[in-house]
């Protein structure tokens, strides 16, 4: 089937016909686009009416102009490195968009299409391009553009926003935390630094402690170092922005300057145009802030094209972005906080169970003092000085850094810098109020003022502390001495945590430094009482040469009841006696003391020796002597050599003469105190020759854990022996070298007496 | 990196290497009218800068390549790659100075360096004339944006419908003169806001500067500039106008080149 004849529109209304077999002259100059022909170089030399129109430049005037001279800028360079090549290589262009300048400095948008003519051998004779008005199109494109574009950051806020999250998310510390919201931060919105601070928890305080810091810097990002510094001065009154929770454009302007002059200054420096203080907040609570620096930024290394006063703005959207981004970090704070808080209480258990275990097995006080303060740091703190209170003032008997290259001050700050009382120093100060005293901020001027001398200062000064808790150690309302503890500027200040820990363990040292003190004390007393109990040295006697010996045990805590004696009597003879009261302590002593003054008593009567020990045993209840005793009493003739010896279950006396040594068969009877035997005491009588030696001793010359009885008095024999000497001096102390020199369990008494060998 | 850069070798392959670098707008075919002069007795290295022409754009990372040494960085590696030494360089616009800084990171590599339309600021500074004020440079990069909205959707139809040179459609399908526009706008900015002046003292390798007469993008001041600041340097003043010699007279810029290089 035919399709019917379209009619031939031309044959429509009359004259239709002639206007379309119209001059092609007429149709290019008139034409509803603009024509131009242009040499290879851009020179116009020919161009249509409509064109001339469009640009308002008279045909005269464009010929000889270069189309790329009536573009703008962009179009310039675009023309130079896109559509000049392109024509070149491919021949034509299409649709490429530009901006002609007409005469009056107005744009024509317009699209232009463009074709390079060319000789047989391919060189370009001329270029012919139309141009077409663009003006809604290019509106339309702006639009679009700009919806584009808005959509664009809208997804890259979206974006820097999921990214804090899963940042945050993953930081283990408020640091971190701190980090990624400075630096996300910072890059979403083109700043030229930031920086977070975070206010410092109040803790209770005591009276006349400096003020506590209220904002702390956590951390900085591309701010230099003395804009910085100025930002962390102004930081403190700047706290006051962040109290409304929304954010804040600070432009440097009068208001500035007039508040914070430095920092107005500092920022003029720095190209920087305004501050952003954006809340950092958790829950309505205020936990810090977030400033943001706009101006100059010195990232890329590119030429900054802004116009001084066009970078301090910021889009609202972006202000929405950074309330958020601040509050995502104040929920991220608070779960670090809370984790952190979990981590070191399990740390501080851990560290408190350690302590308990070494206070358990720990020895003497100073013992206990420097174990406690190596374990004190660096698990607790940097540095751990302890101060003890004893009878000669404060000693120091730790004092311990956790940081290999700062012991050397602290060795010199344990061996110099003792407090004193009444001083202003915070582990004087302590001690006087009997509570723990917490300096949270040390300043310099602080330092100077707690400081014995200029020494001292120095070594506070180059330990950088920043903090300092100090605690008695209290027990039954005794002050025993301090603890302090110090955080260094590493390790930032102390949480009220970390003071509860030192306090609890200031209570545990307490315990066991009182127990040691009472103990040391205890022996010491014994020790000091046994001394004075016992006579320093024989007095001389005509005609004998007397020697004695008084070792306490080596173990602090044994105490002997040991004694000896030696009084010339009235009748030129002299009454000799060594004792061992039972027990190893003050008891022990004080009952060796009442024996040797009953036994004085009892030596006006002259009594042999068994009557000594009759009359002791007759009286022994009377007496009121709490403990049982064992001696060995003797009278010696100087002049005769006459001996008579009676032993209450002594261990018998060595005779030494001509180079041996034996023991003498002195029948022991009871011990004092012990239920009397039925008849006397026996005596032993013989003569010791001139030249010969008595010696009288203790069991702990004999005497040891790992030897029986026997086996210790054949060491004695053979010492004595091997001495090969007569002078009672010289051989006590060549037995107690032999016998006494290691560790001894027991007290030893020692009483040699010599007759000259002249009579 | 052959890929990365979509580098091609030509010529004789014991020749002194010759490497050419292309400018801010197309990629390694602005290059084709002047290269065969070369190739009959150099070995001729073209490629394309990451992000232009049919580079791997994969490649294209906003942080190396946020400065020049970014790309310098990579003409070095091309170089190391292919073992060339005693480079001649041939750099267009940009180029120029990425031709400098890569001089400064490897000069064992580089023997000769050839300036086409160099320019070491783009924006007057001072005294300092680049031909552009701030304002014109903000100019220029606005637009970039705009021209590339239209001109990304119009260009690829246009150039496969190219019916009486249907040896260039197959070759410009997609890539001619084509950059995602992100990385124009990235590279546009590069190019425009480096300050390269301070690295012309340290040029130590003979330097030729052909210069343009009315250059839009790089005038006569400019290159007598690098001249006077690039040591022992031959500044050529081309009869050739406009900013690529190489397209709009290539023999004269192939003479010029073939007289510095002797």
């Amino acid at each position: 089937m035919d399709a019917p004849r379209r009619p031939d529109p031309r044959e429509g209304p009359a004259g239709l016909r002639r206007l379309l077999e119209d001059d092609p002259a007429d149709l290019y100059e008139n034409a509803p686009c603009g024509y131009f022909s242009a040499l290879p170089d851009g020179q116009v030399v020919k161009a249509n009416r409509t064109f001339c129109e469009w640009t308002g430049r008279p045909v005269g005037e464009l010929i000889g102009l270069r189309f790329q001279e009536m573009l703008s800028v962009g179009g310039r360079v675009f023309y130079e490195t896109h559509l000049a090549p392109l024509l070149r290589m491919q021949g034509m262009v299409r649709e490429v968009a530009l901006d002609v300048v007409r005469a009056d400095g107005s744009l024509l948008p317009c699209l232009l299409n463009a074709v390079e003519v060319r000789d047989d051998r391919g060189a370009p004779l001329l270029v012919r391009a139309t141009v077409f008005e663009a003006t809604s199109r290019r509106r339309y494109e702006r639009a679009l553009l700009a919806a584009q574009r808005a959509a664009a950051e809208s997804e890259r806020r979206a974006r820097t926003l999921q990214q804090v999250v899963s940042e945050v998310s993953a930081a283990a510390s408020a640091r971190d935390v701190a980090e990624v919201i400075v630096r996300r931060s910072r890059e979403a919105v083109g700043a030229s630094g930031a920086a977070l601070w975070l206010t410092v928890e109040r803790r209770a305080s005591t009276r006349h402690e400096p003020s506590v810091p209220p904002l702390e810097l956590v951390a900085a990002d591309a701010i230099p170092a003395d804009l910085l510094e100025a930002m962390e001065s102004a930081a403190l009154g700047g706290a006051e922005l962040v109290r409304d929770g929304g954010v804040h454009m600070v432009p440097l302007g009068a208001g500035l300057r007039a508040v914070w002059p430095g920092l107005a200054a500092a920022m003029a420096d720095a190209g920087q145009e305004a501050l952003v203080v954006v809340p950092v907040d958790a829950d309505s609570r205020h936990l810090g802030a977030l400033v943001l620096l706009l101006g100059v930024t010195g990232d890329s290394g590119l030429i900054d094209l802004a116009a001084p006063g066009d970078r301090g703005t910021l889009a609202q959207a972006d202000a929405d972005l950074l309330a958020t981004v601040g509050r995502q970090a104040g929920q991220a704070l608070e779960r670090v906080r809370l984790y952190e808080e979990t981590a070191r209480a399990a740390e501080r258990s851990a560290f408190l169970l350690d302590a308990a275990r070494l206070m358990a097995s720990a020895g003497d006080v100073v013992e206990t003092a420097e174990r406690l303060a190596e374990l004190a740091v660096p698990r607790l703190a940097d540095l751990c000085v302890i101060d003890l209170t004893t009878e000669r003032g404060l000693t120091r008997p730790a004092a311990r850094h956790g940081d290999p290259a700062r012991r050397e001050l602290v060795t010199e700050l344990e061996q110099q810098h003792l407090p004193h009382r009444g001083a202003p120093h915070p582990s004087v100060r302590a001690m006087e109020l009997g509570r723990t005293v917490w300096i949270h901020e040390v300043t310099d001027r602080w330092l100077a003022e707690v400081t014995a001398d200029p020494r001292h200062l120095e070594i506070a000064r180059e330990l950088e502390l920043v903090n300092m808790v100090c605690v008695p150690l209290v027990a039954a309302g005794r002050t025993l001495g301090v603890v302090t503890l110090c955080s260094d500027r590493r390790r930032g200040p102390f949480s009220p945590a970390d003071v509860e820990v030192a306090e609890q363990l200031a209570l545990q040292v307490s315990q066991v430094v009182d127990k040691a003190q009472r103990l040391e004390l205890e022996t010491r007393t014994s020790h000091t009482l046994q001394g004075n109990l016992l006579p320093p040295a024989p007095p001389p006697v005509p005609g004998l040469a007397a020697a004695v010996r008084y070792l306490p045990a080596s173990r602090g805590a044994d105490v002997g009841g040991d004694f000896y004696d030696v009084v010339p009597l009235p009748s030129g003879q002299v009454a000799l006696a060594v004792g061992d009261v039972v027990g190893h302590d003050i008891t022990a002593a004080a009952v060796m003391g009442q024996l040797r003054s009953v036994y004085r008593a009892l030596l006006s009567d002259r009594p042999p020796p068994s009557a000594v020990i009759d009359k002791l045993q007759a009286g022994w209840s009377l007496l009121g002597l709490q403990r049982m005793a064992t001696a060995l009493f003797a009278v010696l003739d100087p002049a005769t050599g006459r001996l008579r010896i009676a032993s209450a279950g002594h261990l018998p006396p060595v005779l030494v003469a001509g180079g041996r040594a034996q023991l003498l068969d002195v029948r022991p009877s009871r011990m004092l105190g012990a239920p009397p035997a039925p008849g006397p005491a026996e005596e032993w009588a013989g003569v010791l020759a001139p030249g010969a030696t008595l010696l009288l001793y203790t069991d702990g010359l004999v005497e040891s854990r790992d030897a029986d009885i026997d086996r210790g008095l054949a060491a004695l024999l053979e010492a004595a022996e091997r001495a090969g000497t007569s002078d009672p001096d010289e051989l006590c102390d060549r037995l107690l070298a032999e016998l006494a020199s290691g560790v001894r369990a027991d007290d030893v008494a020692l009483l040699a007496i010599t007759r000259c060998a002249r009579h | 990196m052959i890929a990365r850069n979509r580098v091609r070798v030509s010529g004789v392959p014991d020749g002194r290497p010759m490497v050419f670098a292309h400018g801010f707008g197309c990629d390694q075919e602005m290059w084709r009218l002047v290269v065969p002069a070369f190739e009959t007795d150099h070995r001729v290295v073209l490629f394309d800068y990451v992000g232009s022409g049919r580079s791997d754009l994969s490649a294209y990372d906003p942080v190396r390549y946020g400065s020049l040494e970014g790309y310098a960085a990579d003409v070095v590696e091309i170089c190391r790659e292919l073992d060339l030494d005693d480079v001649v360089l041939v750099g267009h616009s940009v180029s120029a100075m990425i031709g400098v800084l890569a001089a400064a990171r490897a000069p064992e590599l580089f023997g000769a360096l050839v300036m086409v339309g160099p320019s070491p600021r783009y924006v007057d500074n001072g005294d300092y004339v680049g031909g552009f004020s701030r304002e014109d440079i903000a100019a220029l990069l606005e637009s970039l944006d705009s021209n590339h909205l239209g001109w990304s959707a119009a260009m690829a139809p246009v150039i496969m419908g190219n019916p009486d040179r249907p040896e260039l459609t197959a070759e410009l399908t997609n890539s001619f003169c084509r950059t995602d526009p992100d990385i124009a706008r990235q590279f546009a900015r590069v190019t425009f806001l480096s300050d390269n002046r301070a690295d012309l003292p340290g040029v130590r390798v003979p330097t030729l500067v052909l210069q343009c007469t009315a250059d839009a993008i790089a005038p006569e001041a400019v290159g007598r500039y690098v001249h006077e600041h690039v040591p022992g340097s031959v500044y050529t003043l081309l009869s050739a106008t406009g900013h690529c010699p190489h397209l709009s007279a290539p023999a004269e810029t192939t003479a010029a080149i073939r007289a510095f290089l002797g």
